[in-house]
């Protein structure tokens, strides 16, 4: 698995040369460039709520108006994307209209991509997340889902940077990560109807499956993965009390699907997919990393596990 | 009159443990939290075990394990953790409160069902 996290980016191109080079950009970059094809752009956004941000040409469309129109409208119905616009003359914004200086972060020329490089780094890698972390959180989480979801494979894809703030599914959980090297937030996202059929298969003996059931299948998922988080990267490491914990407000729109956590700042997402071989049905679950109030990587490490009283985890240690 | 108090604000959890431990033949009762895990046990004295999470609402684990022995000053039950931490200085505390015995979750009913059986007869 690959430690470093990737980010997708919808790529709006029309110039089949320039199309190529974003497409080697995005390789070189740890970009996945998500085309639009055939389909309606909009329906494209709405079935891709995970992304990074967005490359568009200033004649995507037919003409630059057109470009500009298109622009305009992935940004009111998405501004926390970074925009991307590749430019013929220069690499430059000034010369733009002001009601769409706002509308991108950057621009760039096909002749010299360091002002894309710089601003990639800057809108959608601006988070640096430790590859031992990265790694970690795989195996952890990938650790409890089997627990929790047993009989099911579970596949999981890169670990990757998210700028959107939509929700995916109808629930999801959230859990704070408190420590003196970061501070915020864990969040699994997830649909109810595929949850609700788990149970029903699982534990129908028991249980008539509700979305309690599904609430609190959820919920202890979270809790163990929350769990073996704190164990492995937490430990009595506490937020420094010398400075007064802050908080800001979450707000979340429930008619646009929509979470805020008061920051700007990418997510760190993973992406599971459990899969059941005998009748192909699936479920997918989000889980993302929101460190919204503190991030500081160079303070992370890893808790050393004591082995003198260790036991390993299910087993009763006798005082 | 059960033998053995399983105490977790999952439903998941309770429901598991519980089932296990009747289908080993022990009387089971449970708590949603800590508040409610020492009102269970103040009302039923024939209560010898009492597994319990640590991070509850209301009241946690520790604290609940502490007025056990505090306010109840009931020193005979016998008190394990059902809890995702693992941490040295929880289990200390743990420990200073007079608990037995400390699983990080999750719960593997196998290994622990002779133990659990001694500890609640």
């Amino acid at each position: 698995m690959n430690d470093t996290p990737i980010s997708k980016v919808l790529v709006l191109e029309d110039n089949a040369t320039c199309a190529n080079l974003v497409k080697h950009f995005c390789e070189e970059n740890n970009l996945v460039a998500v085309k639009v094809g055939k389909r309606p752009l909009m329906s494209v956004l709405r079935t891709n709520i995970d992304l990074g941000g967005i490359f568009v040409s200033e004649r995507y469309g037919g003409s630059e108006r057109d470009a500009a129109r298109i622009a305009a409208e992935i940004h009111a119905a998405r501004p926390e994307l970074p925009i991307f616009l590749r430019r013929e003359a220069g690499a430059t914004l000034a010369d733009l209209p002001e009601e769409l200086k706002h509308v991108f972060c950057c621009a760039y020329t096909a002749n010299d991509l360091g002002a894309l490089r710089k601003a990639i780094r800057e809108h959608i890698f601006c988070l640096v997340y430790p590859n031992a972390l990265v790694r970690g959180i795989s195996e952890l989480t990938d650790s409890v889902l089997k627990r929790q979801f047993p009989d099911l494979t579970i596949a999981m894809d890169a670990p990757y940077i998210v700028g959107d703030r939509m929700i995916f599914g109808e629930l999801f959980s959230l859990i704070q990560l408190e420590s003196d090297w970061c501070r915020g937030y864990m969040m699994l996202q997830s649909e109810e109807d595929p949850l609700l059929d788990f149970i029903a298969r699982t534990r129908a003996s028991r249980t008539t499956p509700s979305f309690r059931g599904v609430n609190d299948l959820l919920g202890e998922t979270t809790n163990l993965i929350w769990g073996a988080f704190k164990n492995r990267y937490i430990g009595d490491r506490r937020a420094n009390a010398l400075r007064q914990p802050v908080q800001v407000p979450l707000l979340v729109n429930h008619k646009h699907k929509y979470v805020s956590f008061g920051t700007d700042n990418p997510q760190l997402c993973f992406r599971f997919t459990l899969t059941d071989t005998e009748t192909g049905d699936s479920l997918t679950l989000y889980e993302r990393f929101v460190f919204n109030l503190d991030w500081s990587p160079d303070e992370f490490h890893e808790i050393a596990q004591d082995p003198s009283g260790a036991s390993d985890a299910g087993e009763l240690e006798l005082f | 009159m059960a033998q053995i108090l399983v105490v977790d604000d999952s439903s998941t959890v309770r429901d598991e443990v519980a089932t296990f431990l009747r289908g080993g033949g022990l009387d089971v009762v449970t708590a949603v939290d800590g508040r409610d895990g020492l009102a269970k046990l103040k009302a039923d004295p024939s209560i010898k075990l009492v597994v319990a999470d640590v991070n509850m609402p209301n009241m946690d684990g520790l604290t609940m394990v502490e007025k056990i022995r505090g306010e109840l000053r009931n020193t005979s039950v016998n008190l394990i953790m059902l809890t995702t931490e693992s941490s040295p200085n929880m289990k200390e505390r743990g420990k200073a409160a007079g608990v037995k015995g400390w699983i990080v979750k999750p719960f593997k009913g196998p290994a622990v069902l002779e133990t659990f059986k001694k500890l609640a007869s």
